[in-house]
């Protein structure tokens, strides 16, 4: 009977993980060394100065017993701010959807009618993103006057650069098999848009909304501080005033804004995915 | 119903993809077109369903010279074409019923339906079109739960309610089973014999062609190598499409 030998598989192939060679030591060596001169660059660069934290301890020590307990007297006077600064988010991400889903059919390779089209509002979402929505704030502010509406119209402006972009993306990763469908049956261009692009990619974008109603919500506390209402201008106020308990009853407040926004959120869109 | 005369196409690239095919399709007549990969199969379907216009040649479909129309009165023309896929292409998150209203939207080009309103006026219609597919329980079901065979099937009753005259499928069976491949070739047949409807089926199964199809038509490199009954095609005909396609 003949003997059944196994075949030596090392000699067929390779070993799947080799062990690396001289140059890739030497190219590891290189990169470690390179991202050690990169990080010392940058901790010159922001003056890191570690002890700075154990000189500092005693002022932290200071202002949080100041801080102690927040002073919840104020919580009605917060209120509002609070309110102002959820529907800032509120606002912004409504009004940057309903311009960004118009500029995302345009910017999407496969639904945009013209190639001018497609390449302008490429452009206008790029610049829309570019461009921070704090400075947005700033320009607002000095354009319509100090107020939350400044904030608003940051947010929707901040809002469409992200959101128009993750909508064409979407829009362009979506399977195009049910659109020929429709439009073989006769159906005008808009109701193919209708019956079979809506329906396949509306739970993408009411999630990516959903998640950058979060982020917004994040993004308003801070656009008070250049004076777009909110919290925000709230804190800067309480801060310049010296009034820590108020400060940390603000900071109290947003915690609280903050993961009850992230809660939801995650919750809603767990429900539309 | 279907004509298709002297149907040339040449592609950008300067590939002859259809050389002066011809062919008509009558009412209750189901021809199914068989040939190796880019043999001009699909093109010669597609340039038929004028989702391709042909370098020359005319398409004729209820009298209509389909391969010179082009938007609204394409799309009109459209209307007398049922069109069926590799894969069914129902929208997945939606109910069958909703994909198979989606077939009537043609006959309803409105306000209503632009904005994204099912004609629910022809609900009737469509839960006969899934009787017609043995698939009316399923109406209520989301589209996405259905298997290959049943998807396929919804995308027949989805082509029946445009109420066509011709049914053109592009290898409906290519992504199914044998059994639900059988299934959905005995369908196109009953379509074909009870319905009067004029069907042109691409198919990559010999077999199968040869157990449904009336006639069938062999393309190789774009040209046709014959047009004859089912019954006339022989073994050796089929082996002829398929020897040594690089050549």
């Amino acid at each position: 009977m003949n003997e059944v030998r196994p075949i030596a598989l090392e000699r067929v192939a390779p070993p799947l993980d080799p062990q690396p060679g001289r140059t890739g030591h030497a190219l590891g060596f290189i990169g470690v060394f390179a991202f050690l001169v990169l990080l010392g660059q940058a901790a010159l660069v922001v003056h890191a100065r570690p002890q700075d934290l154990v000189t500092g301890a005693a002022g932290m020590a200071d202002f949080l017993s100041r801080a102690f307990p927040p002073d919840f007297s104020k919580l009605r006077e917060v209120a509002w701010p609070a309110l102002e600064t959820v529907d800032i988010a509120l606002f912004g991400t409504t009004a940057g959807v309903l311009l960004a889903l118009p500029l995302a059919i345009l910017a999407a390779r496969n639904t945009t009618p013209a190639r001018p089209l497609y390449a302008g509002a490429r452009g206008l979402i790029a610049l829309c993103r570019a461009v921070p929505d704090l400075v947005w704030a700033l320009l607002f502010v000095t354009a319509v006057g100090l107020g939350p509406f400044p904030g608003a119209l940051a947010i929707s402006v901040h809002s469409v650069g992200m959101l128009g972009r993750l909508f064409a993306e979407v829009i362009e990763d979506m399977d195009m098999g049910p659109v020929e469908a429709v439009a073989m049956s006769g159906a005008s261009r808009a109701a193919v848009f209708s019956h079979a692009v809506v329906p396949s990619v509306l739970p993408s974008l009411l999630g990516i909304t959903l998640y950058r109603l979060d982020e917004n919500i994040r993004s308003s506390l801070v656009l008070g501080f250049v004076g777009a209402g909110g919290i925000g201008f709230q804190l800067l106020t309480a801060m310049n005033l010296f009034q820590y308990r108020t400060v940390s009853l603000l900071l109290v407040v947003t915690f609280v804004i903050v993961i009850a926004a992230e809660r939801l959120s995650a919750w809603l869109r767990r429900r539309v995915g | 119903m279907i004509e298709a005369a002297g149907l040339g196409m040449r592609y950008p690239t300067g590939r002859l993809a259809l050389d002066n095919a011809s062919l008509s399709i009558g009412p209750g007549e189901l021809v199914v077109v068989l040939g190796h990969n880019g043999s001009g199969k699909s093109t010669l379907l597609r340039c038929v369903a004028g989702m391709l216009r042909p370098t020359t040649g005319v398409v004729r479909v209820a009298g209509q010279e389909i391969s010179r129309l082009a938007g609204r009165s394409l799309g009109e023309a459209r209307l007398a074409l049922g069109m069926i896929f590799q894969h069914a292409h129902l929208v997945r998150r939606r109910s069958v019923i909703a994909n198979v209203l989606c077939g009537t939207l043609g006959r309803h080009r409105n306000f209503g339906s632009a904005i994204g309103q099912l004609p629910r006026q022809e609900t009737p219609l469509a839960h006969d079109c899934l009787d017609a597919v043995g698939l009316r329980r399923f109406a209520a079901q989301r589209a996405g739960t259905l298997s290959g065979g049943q998807a396929q099937r919804v995308a027949i009753a989805r082509a029946l309610a445009q109420r066509p005259r011709a049914l053109l499928a592009d290898e409906p069976v290519a992504s199914l089973d044998p059994e639900a491949a059988e299934e959905i070739m005995r369908l196109l047949r009953r379509l074909a014999s009870e319905e009067g409807l004029a069907v042109m089926c691409v198919l990559h199964q010999p077999a199968l062609a040869q157990r449904y199809a009336d006639r069938i038509l062999g393309l190789r490199h774009g040209r046709t190598m014959f047009l004859e009954a089912a019954s006339a095609v022989s073994s050796a005909d089929i082996a002829a499409l398929y020897e040594d396609v690089t050549a």
